[in-house]
């Protein structure tokens, strides 16, 4: 039966590093939004932005959902993953890279050394591509979820295919479009094809899981997959070939009815859930998918244009991106860590002593308080950064960027409590 | 052991499970309703038919676990089998009135 295969699940020396590399770096993102300081507001392709996007995608969102999906694979695909040496040898060199190229980005080395550390990424990204299609082949079961996931996998090998060529035009200049048309067709492909059918395959499996809700109509995850599917690949395919504004609207509405489809799975997973009462790592979860309809709403401004100035244009486009990284992507990973990390952790210290002796649940190997108050901070983050972007105000956005540094603390303590959490003053059951 | 001596230690067995936390939901398998029947045959051996909240539960290998340790912790030479079954499914009508309360229902 789905989901009793914790015997399959991979070693947590292969799952923990990525947790531990994953929240230093949203601590380091948190540093480098506050030193990027006035460059937030210079246009969305400034090199400070460029940087800070790649670190959270890559080195924030990525390597946590590198560790997790190392973990789920086998709950979903019913099967051990392919590689256990991979996975790890996998997490240095993407560890290696995403520094490499941030740092490239940062000090805007685009002829030097972006093309090495890209080539590195792709590389590693590559061998993560390969771990997943091989574990996926392995298993028998191939249900909705397990397609959301592997679809997402390709769709991440051909967001780093083109982010590759990019920084080899930076370097040997052969594209005969400006760069910035195939900038936006790698940010969306990461974006929706990556991140979002992703978080798809694994929230469809695991918010009703622990929202404890039944009988839901899993119908509409086959509407919302093949409808984003088809929506982004035409999108890729009219940029490409024909820039056509109409097929644009066409393709933006598919993807959209597809995102929907899926909101209306939760919502009727949160109405018919048997636990009322959503605890901290719930709250951060529904909270990240009622964000989902803000770059919907932003992307709709973006589609009929206003005729906006360059520099408003910029600033709606950074917005955009903000509210689908920190909105939607970053709130709902701050929320599954505290409903994943605990469980991971506790079966690695207790598994062998459940029935023996008195274990603690898995909620209390972290401080409630701490994520309390890292999640009022984070909604003041997510409040006062929008506002400082649109008024221009860069005071307004360091209250929103040290808010974001408090949270990133908040969170590496309670990780590290977690990850640290020491089997201590056992009385028998 | 007759047939009421049997069904006191079936009653007294479900209430040692009451010490069996599902630990994501944090309410103990039997007024959570995860027990649908004990068996007790007299001579050692206990059977259980039970479910859990959801098929996907990654917890339930180390609930079974926790349920035969459990036992075996108070009757060391007893045999516990576990059936887990998925019908019919798992639904609120099967809390207890102290489950309800814990969940909010």
């Amino acid at each position: 039966m789905n989901g009793l295969q914790t015997n399959n699940a991979p070693d947590s020396s292969v799952v923990i590093p990525h947790f531990v590399f994953g929240a230093i770096n949203f601590f380091v993102l948190a540093i480098m939004i506050i030193l990027a300081n006035t460059n937030l507001f210079e246009a969305y392709f400034n090199n400070k932005l460029i940087a800070i996007t790649h670190m959270a995608v890559l080195g924030w969102a990525t390597m946590i959902v590198f560790g997790s999906l190392y973990q789920l694979i086998p709950v979903v695909f019913e099967t051990s993953l392919y590689s256990e040496k991979l996975a790890k040898f996998t997490f240095w060199i993407s560890a290696i890279s995403v520094l490499f190229l941030t740092y490239s980005f940062w000090v805007g080395a685009f002829s030097t050394l972006l093309v090495y550390a890209a080539l590195l990424m792709f590389f590693s990204l590559l061998l993560f591509v390969i771990n997943v299609v091989l574990s996926y082949k392995k298993s028998e079961l191939k249900n909705t979820s397990s397609k959301f996931i592997i679809v997402a996998i390709l769709w991440l090998a051909t967001t780093e295919l083109v982010g590759t060529i990019i920084a080899l035009n930076f370097k040997f200049n052969f594209l005969t479009v400006i760069h910035l048309h195939y900038l936006k067709i790698h940010a969306t492909l990461g974006l929706i094809g990556w991140f979002l059918m992703l978080i798809i395959g694994v929230g469809s499996t695991l918010l009703p899981m622990f929202l404890i809700s039944h009988n839901l109509k899993y119908k509409k995850l086959d509407y919302s997959f093949y409808m984003i599917n088809a929506g982004l690949l035409g999108l890729v395919i009219n940029w490409l070939f024909f820039k056509n504004s109409l097929f644009t609207i066409v393709f933006w509405t598919i993807i959209v009815a597809g995102i929907l489809f899926f909101v209306s799975f939760i919502y009727e997973s949160y109405k018919k859930r048997i636990r009322k009462k959503l605890d901290i790592g719930m709250q951060y979860s529904m909270l990240a998918i009622l964000n989902i309809l803000l770059p919907i709403l932003i992307s709709l401004v973006l589609l009929i244009g206003f005729n906006f100035k360059f520099e408003l244009l910029s600033r709606v486009v950074i917005l955009y991106g903000f509210s689908i990284v920190f909105g939607f992507i970053t709130t709902l990973i701050l929320g599954q860590t505290y409903k994943t990390l605990p469980f991971i952790i506790w079966l690695k210290k207790y598994k062998s002593l459940v029935g023996k002796v008195k274990t603690p649940l898995p909620r209390e190997l972290y401080s409630k308080q701490i994520a309390t108050i890292q999640f009022y901070l984070y909604l003041l983050f997510l409040v006062v950064v929008p506002i400082g972007f649109l008024l221009k105000n860069n005071s307004i956005i360091k209250v929103g960027s040290f808010s974001l540094l408090a949270v990133s603390i908040l969170y590496n303590i309670n990780v590290l409590k977690i990850i640290f959490h020491k089997v201590k003053n056992i009385e028998n059951g | 052991m007759d047939k009421q001596e049997i069904a006191q230690f079936e009653i007294n067995a479900l209430e040692l499970l009451k010490n069996v936390m599902d630990p994501e939901i944090e309410i103990n398998v039997v007024d959570l309703g995860l027990i649908y029947e004990l068996y007790y045959d007299g001579d050692k051996k206990i059977n259980i038919v039970m479910t859990f909240s959801t098929p996907s539960c990654p917890l339930g290998e180390t609930i079974k676990t926790n349920i035969k340790e459990t036992i075996k912790q108070k009757y060391p030479d007893f045999t516990v089998t576990i059936d887990v079954v998925f019908h019919p499914q798992w639904n609120t009508s099967m809390v207890s009135e102290e489950g309800k309360r814990i969940l909010g229902l």
